[in-house]
């Protein structure tokens, strides 16, 4: 793509979602989602084949049926509320249509059935932004409006992405469509906690968005996109076996990686919130998501996976210099002696 | 009739939005557009908009719609479908109207409607002549006022066509 075109296309991917976080009138909020899908498009489609043609397609009529609803729930909000400025959303329906809408923002279950589809089809940078940028601009409306989600249905939709992002996972030797199912997942976390105590919302954001970049940027570094391509990484760049190993790792929950601080957070609000059975089957559910976090670090870096002897060097072109990715490194792993930090996103 | 013509043109307006949404082929469904752009422009009118009533001509069925016109007809097919050719089509079609025949009933016989909003039988749809907007008409304030406090927002949408353009010349571009 001509690189002023692509530079003004991702300022405006940027401007949609500043517009959408900082905008107080309902209208420039929707405007901003619009704006948003509209300028990343193309940069889904940054190669010109059917798959990246249908996948942009799938996420265009999902995000645009979503700004319908969007819009609905904000009329519906004008009409009996009587103005348009950002705050919680007095009337029921409206509540209730917002919080689906933002849903299939998301890719919250029941709305999740995009995510793979759509990650799997586009390249590995441009699932990057899909997968973290993307999700920036619905989690902050949320933020705002969740004094008045109605939480049976929060808590249904977070508890059944946990379970779909765990399960739907555990078949996957994509490495993309992996990363999406951990999406999944992680949006569960964070909209679960989202009635009790919003700021650990931005803290699982947060550390998410890190550990996903991290794991994004390692696999652009040894391009692959299968289980069984990353899993001839000792041969080219053997400490990267080792850093996919602790982010795997600290994706996945463990302590003492910082994985383990959005969980251990949201676990001690619930439970603060007298809610038990939750957050103890948000725990076993999450093992799901371990599970297959574990069998591709057993693949890459633990063993040295079966192949055939002209498959042992991997042949790519020089290699590719990411400078963000040892410091995202650390962060995305050494984190947790850093919890009480997190009094600063109040 | 005159006192319940928002209504009538309101049902006219849903059954188009249904005519075409019952997805015959892009041209019917641009024919079935211009006559909801003209009695949106009529329900508009009625409200005291003129110039936004007239805007909707211009633009939106002027500019926008023919555009649309040209377009579908270089990429059209041999033999388009109409509502009446396929059986779906003509029976989604059928089913809406159904639905907005019903949805009329229950307006005109009870007193209160309460689907999602509460609307207090025919009574919210007559125009009467209770605006109190003094010296100046409402609908020219609007522009104005998008103008001067809403610049911000001119220049945001503003951008977003001119993105929208920019994006459609690189989705159709190809290799």
């Amino acid at each position: 793509m001509n690189p002023l075109i692509f530079t003004t296309i991702l300022m405006t991917v940027l401007l949609g979602t500043m517009i959408v976080m900082m905008s107080s009138h309902w209208l420039m909020i929707w405007i901003g989602f619009e704006m948003n899908l509209l300028a990343i498009i193309p940069i889904l489609m940054k190669k010109y084949n059917p798959r990246t043609m249908e996948a942009s397609t799938k996420y265009f009529l999902t995000q645009a049926t979503a700004s319908m609803l969007l819009m609905m729930a904000i009329i519906i909000n004008l009409m009996h509320s009587g103005q348009w400025t950002i705050m919680k959303v007095f009337n029921p329906t409206a509540s209730i249509i917002m919080t689906s809408a933002l849903a299939m923002k998301l890719g919250l279950t029941p709305f999740h059935f995009w995510v793979p589809e759509v990650t799997q089809g586009i390249s590995l940078t441009s699932g990057l932004i899909l997968l973290t940028w993307q999700k920036l601009a619905p989690m902050s409306i949320l933020y705002q409006i969740s004094p008045s989600i109605n939480l049976n249905i929060l808590l249904t939709m977070a508890v059944l992405s946990i379970l779909v992002g765990g399960w739907g996972g555990l078949n996957q030797t994509q490495l993309r469509k992996i990363m999406a199912y951990s999406s999944i997942a992680h949006m569960g976390w964070m909209t679960a906690v989202l009635a009790y105590n919003p700021t650990l919302t931005m803290l699982n954001m947060l550390i998410y968005i890190m550990m996903t970049l991290t794991m994004f940027m390692l696999f652009i570094h040894s391009s692959s996109t299968t289980t069984l391509s990353l899993s001839h990484t000792w041969n080219k760049t053997p400490l990267t076996t080792t850093l996919i190993l602790i982010t795997l790792l600290s994706m996945g929950g463990l302590p003492p990686l910082s994985g383990f601080m959005p969980k251990w957070m949201i676990i001690q609000e619930l439970t603060k919130n007298s809610s038990i059975i939750l957050p103890t089957l948000m725990a076993i559910m999450a093992l799901l998501n371990l599970y297959f976090y574990m069998r591709l670090t057993y693949s890459t870096s633990l063993t040295m996976f079966p192949s055939t002897n002209n498959m042992k060097m991997k042949w790519q072109f020089e290699t590719k210099r990411i400078t963000l990715l040892p410091p995202l490194i650390v962060m995305s792993s050494l984190l947790l002696p850093l919890t009480p930090m997190l009094s600063i996103l109040d | 009739m005159m006192t319940y013509i928002v209504f009538i043109l309101s049902v006219i307006f849903v059954v188009s939005f249904v005519g075409f949404s019952s997805k015959p082929s892009p041209i019917y469904g641009g024919l079935v557009l211009i006559v909801s752009g003209g009695v949106g422009c009529g329900i508009i009118m009625n409200f005291g908009g003129s110039f936004l009533g007239l805007m909707v001509f211009l633009i939106y069925l002027g500019g926008m719609l023919v555009v649309f016109g040209y377009t579908t007809a270089m990429a059209t097919e041999q033999y388009p479908e109409v509502w009446v050719s396929n059986t779906t089509v003509m029976g989604v079609f059928l089913l809406g109207l159904l639905m907005e025949v019903m949805l009329v009933l229950y307006v005109l016989k009870s007193e209160e409607v309460g689907v999602v909003f509460k609307f207090s039988g025919m009574g919210d749809w007559a125009i009467y002549d209770t605006g109190d907007s003094g010296v100046f008409s409402e609908e020219i304030m609007g522009v104005a006022a998008l103008y001067s406090y809403g610049a911000w927002v001119v220049i945001v949408t503003g951008w977003s066509l001119f993105v929208g353009v920019l994006v459609i010349l690189e989705v159709t571009r190809g290799d």
